[in-house]
């Protein structure tokens, strides 16, 4: 039925859009092996052999040691958080009634639609007055609660299609609720599980917003902020600029290759499974 | 940027037995949630009933600073631009991801697996990052205008980010490139489980594909479409990040959004409380673009 | 925590759309942290007596930040700083450098925030200084000024720049709170082998400038090199423009005695600005060029002139070598006293909350003094006091052309301070203005007007200060 017309069309779509797609990656990566001495301020070719020293630069002159050392700690401390307590919630909003229990869900599905924008000024004030700016407090507290929007949500549709089979077995051996959790339903949901760390591992690492006006220093900047800086510093240095780009974007995307059934998956929130 | 919004069932009553043990499950995650999101809320909507300069005495506005909403062109413009960008960030997407989605649905693909990971990739990318690239690209002698000069049409290329006309759309089309593969990906997606009968039965009908497209398509990738204005207009509506790093509002104040004008206000011309009341506003457009569309597009429930 | 009084508070809320009602309910015990002005701080820094010693300070680290990214200045600074710190071995230097913009963005964060840097650059007038001062930010520095003499140092129309009346109203009058360690001026960049080969000469007069701008673009050449997507540059282009036709009118203007923007100077030189867009003196869409951009063409021999401050011309210098050329913007008649848009660069101030005022202070002395001139001087850097140094540095070579320009205009008053000063929007008021003169979208008229605006309304709003202010005395709060 399908004929060959229509199977090159097809592909040639694909094809087209996927290059659509990739050509400011490709532009980023290829310019960032270019000379620094390019005078283009566009995307450039590597002429006379790759130049490796740009990301040693970068690195170097950008500080983005320190700073992808603070992306790291703030992700890491931010995923494990929004994944424990984002468990604990969702688990009772999953297979537990009692009153009040849809009222306080919907209060944190209201977190999905609250820009940070609205939160972020008061956020500020509160925080620079319990003397919490320029900590990774600053980072870790606001973002955990705003991941933990998306977390209660996602983990509670796994509760609530885990089979109640299951957990009737678990009570009927004697389990309790905290047993019946970690032994039998975490273990079962760790594609669940893994795809809400994906996605809150991606919104942190990328996170812009709350860095800029959370932190001032040096000490505590993650890389996102570094690169806006450093753009404001090498604005012309077109081949530094991309490697920096390429320092900052390589974790994510690198995850992302490995798991991208996780991410799309997470990303759709649910829509394309349902 | 990209919390989403997502149509939470409220399907039946909630299995299982009355525990109060649940709410000791919920109570660490209510608590953090409470102090550092609805809390803060509150406060935004507090202070956007005042005047204050974050540094001294504070002063009550009453509806000033949403008055100043309406009637005030530096505001009314960023509110304006936004909903201009969402042409670019939300509407172009969903038209190309269906018309793709229409084009590819009669084919099995092979690699498809590969196309996916490849068309989705501007999701994961620091926005940061993709305002760096396509900050080159839209340059004077970036990639753009070399392209345009290539197939001589140099008389278009133009400085895309200093131009008045073009800057705010130039933003858009940044927008447009990191959603649309988004809306391609969940169209296929749901395509693809469109039961293949339903497009038998319209073609024995004798439908050509536009007829299909309407007739099979569109119905079927309803759910798919809700989801995808969801989340392209909850981006375009939050695009600090972009505008931050490519434009800072700039030239003049054409690509101003309520996004940025949140952080310049507050924490570079000290009107917080003007601040406040754009964020706020921002929220309630968020609220109100997100719900009339699961609405009208969903429509199944209420 | 002090709320704002307010009689009808109660039933307006009630009044706002139940939109998030649980979020609400938490709003009853909404309040702002510091919406009180519990976050302001009074002035700070004891009185001084003596010079301080800083080895004696015990370790200390301070940190500062400033924006001397560019060659010249940044290796001055950076040489400066390891000597002080090898000078005094106890006192460690955190250096946070960013760019202008950068800088101007997040520094308003950084001083009213829990860790406030100790030194940091402000830019002078109503949008970063005064505002600033007024809530309490910043340290006066006068009893610094004359334990270590900078009010002899520094001649007066200098150190007035980095004055704010004490009650945080006026600027250019009052306290000092800040010194600056370069000179800066707006000067005009030539690239000697463009201007040759299109058959010009480095103009002595204005009009030989304009003329020699048709000619350059016959040539095919493009005259003057120009980036504008940064937005801080046009306020240079313009204010060199509008000083050729009223220098003392809008210095006068900027301190807040002259007659406005509403002026015949303001439309003609924004007419200039425009023209010389249409006519490509000016390159096509410079709105959308990077400033560095720019300055990276004209160094690769992109343009015969550039219209920028002295802060560029290490860099110009190292890409361009012998074929830099710079001057003061030549002056209507040859030979005529000069004037152009300048004065010093970002002063540098001691936050109030400091805990090292005094190891501060002895830092921004060492970075200002005699020898650290002479450093700058070696940098290619404009000293705001040129030393010995700069007496050794032979005319001939574009440093030299350089300081005898600065000697010329400081001799001559010809300094005008920046347009942005002028009031605390005005940065944002006359860059967005600019880009649409440049665009021309905006007409010259619809700029004075815009510019006027805000002007007017800040100067009533001083006027008002100042009437309520003359019953009692300011009092510092």
């Amino acid at each position: 039925m399908t004929t060959r017309l229509e199977r090159t069309v097809t592909y040639g779509i694909l094809a087209l859009f996927s290059v659509i797609a990739l050509t400011p990656v490709i532009g980023i990566l290829s310019t960032a092996f270019g000379s620094q001495n390019s005078l283009h301020t566009g995307f450039s070719l590597p002429e006379g052999g790759l130049h490796w020293s740009n990301f040693a630069d970068a690195w170097n002159r950008g500080h983005f040691g320190t700073y992808l050392g603070n992306s790291v700690l703030v992700t890491a401390a931010v995923v494990a958080a929004t994944t424990v307590l984002a468990v604990l919630a969702a688990y009772a909003f999953g297979v537990m009634r009692f009153p009040g229990s849809t009222v306080l869900f919907y209060l944190f599905v209201i977190g999905l639609t609250l820009p940070q924008e609205a939160l972020v000024v008061p956020l500020y004030f509160d925080l620079r007055y319990a003397e919490l700016t320029d900590t990774y407090w600053a980072l870790i507290l606001p973002q955990t609660a705003q991941s933990l929007a998306f977390g209660v949500f996602w983990m509670r549709t796994y509760f609530r299609g885990s089979a109640r089979a299951v957990i009737e077995a678990a009570r009927i051996d004697g389990a309790n609720s905290w047993t019946t959790l970690w032994r039998v339903l975490v273990p079962m949901g760790r594609p669940a599980i893994s795809t809400m760390v994906v996605i809150t591992f991606m919104w942190t690492w990328n996170e812009f917003l709350m860095a800029l006006v959370m932190v001032s220093g040096e000490a505590h900047r993650t890389v996102p902020l570094g690169l806006a800086f450093f753009q404001g510093q090498h604005s012309s240095d077109a081949a530094l600029l991309a490697a920096a780009s390429v320092l900052i974007a390589l974790p994510v995307v690198v995850v992302y290759v490995a798991l991208q059934r996780r991410f799309i998956e997470g990303m759709l929130g649910g829509a394309v499974k349902e | 940027m990209k919390r989403l919004l997502n149509t939470a069932g409220g399907r039946r009553r909630a299995p299982g037995e009355p525990r109060a043990i649940g709410y000791l499950y919920i109570l660490p995650a209510l608590l953090l949630y409470a102090a550092f999101l609805l809390y803060p809320f509150g406060q935004a909507v507090w202070l956007s009933f005042v005047h204050w300069d974050g540094l001294t005495v504070a002063t009550s506005a009453g509806f000033d600073n949403y008055r100043d909403l309406f009637t005030d062109p530096a505001l009314r413009a960023p509110f304006a631009h936004a909903l201009l960008l969402l042409v670019f960030y939300s509407a172009l997407p969903v038209a190309i991801g269906l018309l793709l989605a229409a084009a590819l649905s009669r084919a099995r693909v092979r690699g498809m697996t590969f196309f996916r990971t490849v068309l989705f990739l501007p999701q994961v990318l620091a926005l940061v990052v993709v305002g760096v690239a396509w900050r080159s690209i839209l340059a004077p002698d970036g990639l753009l205008n070399d392209v345009l000069r290539a197939v001589g049409l140099g008389s278009l290329a133009r400085p895309w980010l200093g131009d008045y006309d073009w800057a705010l759309p130039a933003v858009g089309v940044v927008g447009t490139w990191v959603g649309t593969g988004l809306c391609m990906v969940l169209f296929l997606a749901g395509a693809q489980r469109i039961p293949r009968e339903l497009y038998e039965a319209a073609r024995m009908d004798g439908a050509g594909p536009v007829r299909e497209f309407f007739s099979v398509t569109l119905p079927g990738l309803r759910p798919q479409i809700a989801v995808a204005l969801t989340l392209t207009i909850v981006a375009g509506l939050r695009n600090f990040d972009l505008i931050y790093i490519t434009t800072s509002g700039g030239p003049g104040n054409t690509t101003s959004v309520p996004a940025y004008e949140v952080y310049h206000r507050a924490f570079e011309t000290n009107q917080v409380g003007s601040a406040a009341a754009v964020g706020v506003a921002l929220t309630v457009l968020i609220f109100v673009l997100t719900v009339t569309v699961s609405r009208l597009v969903e429509g199944r429930r209420s | 925590m002090g709320r704002p009084r307010t009689g009808s508070r109660g039933i307006r809320r009630r009044a706002v759309p139940a939109l998030l009602a649980a979020g609400l309910a938490l709003l009853a015990t909404a309040c702002v942290p510091g919406t009180d002005g519990s976050m302001a701080y009074g002035p700070g820094g004891g009185p001084a007596t003596a010079v301080p010693d800083p080895a004696k300070a015990g370790k200390v680290t301070l940190t500062v930040w400033d924006q001397e990214i560019r060659g010249g200045t940044n290796g001055e600074l950076e040489q400066l700083n390891k000597e002080f710190h090898r000078k005094y071995p106890n006192v460690t230097i955190k250096r946070v450098a960013r760019s202008f913009n950068d800088l101007k963005t997040t520094l308003k964060l950084a001083v009213s925030g829990n860790n406030p840097p100790d030194v940091i650059q402000a830019n002078q007038g109503y949008p970063d200084m005064v505002s600033f001062v007024r809530a309490g930010l910043l340290a006066p520095l006068d009893d610094y000024a004359g334990i270590y003499a900078w009010n002899t140092r520094y001649p007066n129309t200098l150190l007035n720049l980095n004055r704010v009346s004490a009650d945080g109203t006026d600027f250019g009058t009052g306290r000092l709170y800040g010194i600056s360690q370069t000179g800066e001026y707006i000067g005009l960049y030539y690239n000697k082998d463009v201007l040759a080969k299109a058959g010009v000469q480095p103009p002595r007069t204005w009009g030989e400038f304009t003329e020699s701008l048709a000619r350059l673009k016959d040539r095919g050449q493009q005259p003057i090199q120009f980036g504008n997507l940064d937005k801080y540059p046009a306020i240079h282009t313009f204010g060199v423009l509008q000083d050729q036709l009223a220098g003392a009118e809008a210095r006068d203007t900027v301190l807040g005695r002259g007659p406005g923007f509403d002026t015949a100077a303001t439309k003609d030189a924004a007419a200039t600005l425009a023209d010389w867009t249409k006519r490509g003196y000016l390159p096509k869409g410079a709105n959308g060029l990077g400033y560095d951009d720019a300055a990276k063409k004209f160094s690769s021999g992109d343009g015969g002139y550039l219209l920028t401050g002295t802060w560029q011309l290490a860099d110009l210098k190292k890409a361009m070598g012998d074929k830099l050329g710079m001057m003061t913007p030549p002056p209507a008649s040859a030979g005529a006293a000069p004037v152009t848009t300048g004065g010093q660069g970002l002063a540098w101030s001691i936050t109030s909350r400091s805990k090292h005022p005094e190891v501060a202070a002895a830092y921004l002395d060492f970075i200002t003094d005699e020898h650290a001139a002479d450093v700058m001087t070696a940098h290619g850097v404009l000293p705001a006091v040129p030393g010995a140094a700069a007496e050794r540095v032979k005319p001939d070579t574009v440093d030299g052309q350089m300081i005898a320009g600065w000697k010329r205009l400081s001799a001559a008053d010809g300094l005008v301070p920046y347009l942005d000063y002028s009031t605390p929007t005005f940065f944002d008021t006359i860059t967005a203005g600019l880009q649409g003169v440049i665009s021309g979208k905006t007409s010259p008229e619809a700029f004075a007007a815009t510019l006027q605006k805000d002007y007017g309304a800040f100067m009533r709003k001083q006027r008002e200060r100042h009437a309520a202010a003359t019953p009692s005395p300011a009092e510092p709060r």
